[in-house]
């Protein structure tokens, strides 16, 4: 279509920058938003233990949470045990039948029970070795703000 | 297209400062420094490939239980007494310094929280003891 766009001198830039700036302010919020973890995990201190960098977990790694209640879950979908059994066989079989790190982030007030249970399905679907989560260093201080911690 | 651009001497800068402003406001308000993470590996009992290893004359016994007085902290017990963590540190001190292969073998029972095995496999990672097994009562 030829039709000529009227020349406007004052073209004013001001809504247009006002729009971009929401829109990157609504995609930041709704990335943070979308947790792939159970939020209400309070970890144990465990300062000794190899510290968890990008670097030194491989990519082919599972984390498993373990809340309080016993509630089972991956990127924050409930899982029972048998799930837990599948996805890791699953996931061993894509390995090559090799073993790969499954890290368990289970609450400090878990009952061994429910861990077990994790520990269990895991050993069925053929990993012997398991990694606890702890926390290494507790920079946002989240345990004692809570008051929920006294270090006997 | 040759539009050509009117040069606007009195540009308000107002407007968008303001924004710039309160997306700073916004970073610092919601931007929260992370935990770091750390990792204690363990061994689950009857592993085919460590047969061969488990026969080690010494092995460490550690038993860990719920405390009937309601605390979170859980009870150890270490040759069946029960000890504190700081106890427990001193003894597993004295095992690393003969050998630091001495297999550990963790039992935990089903009601014992969480913590207190995550305390016992830091007070073994903090003496180097890494050969640690976990069995389920």
């Amino acid at each position: 279509m030829a039709r000529k766009p009227q020349e406007n001198p004052e073209l004013d830039m001001t809504p247009m920058i006002d729009v971009v700036f929401e829109l990157i302010i609504f995609f930041v919020v709704t990335l943070t938003e979308t947790q792939k973890k159970d939020e209400t995990i309070e970890l144990e201190d465990g300062q000794h233990g190899e510290a968890i960098t990008p670097d030194t977990l491989p990519p082919m790694h599972m984390q498993i949470d373990i809340a309080k209640s016993g509630r089972i879950s991956m990127g924050n979908v409930e899982l029972s045990p048998s799930d837990v059994q599948n996805r890791v066989s699953k996931r061993k079989s894509a390995n090559g039948g090799r073993e790969f790190p499954i890290l368990i982030r289970a609450d400090f007030e878990t009952k061994h029970a429910d861990v077990r249970k994790v520990m269990d399905a895991c050993t069925k679907a053929g990993i012997w070795r398991l990694t606890f989560m702890a926390v290494g260093e507790d920079k946002t201080n989240s345990r004692k703000r809570l008051g929920k911690y006294v270090k006997r | 297209m040759a539009r050509k651009q009117q040069s606007d001497p009195k540009l308000d800068m107002t407007p968008m400062i303001d924004v710039v402003f309160e997306l700073i406001i916004f970073f610092v308000v919601t931007i929260k420094q992370e935990d770091l993470f750390s990792q204690l590996n363990v061994n689950r009992p009857a592993a085919p490939q460590n047969s061969s290893s488990a026969q080690e004359d010494i092995t460490v016994n550690i038993q860990i239980g719920r405390r009937y007085d309601g605390s979170p902290h859980g009870v150890i017990l270490y040759n069946s007494k029960e000890v504190s963590r700081a106890d427990l540190d001193s003894n597993l001190k004295m095992i690393a310094r003969t050998s630091k292969k001495t297999p550990i073998i963790v039992r935990c029972a089903g009601d014992s929280p969480h913590k207190a095995l995550v305390d016992v496999l830091d007070i073994c990672y903090k003496n180097e003891l890494y050969s640690v097994s976990v069995f389920s009562l």
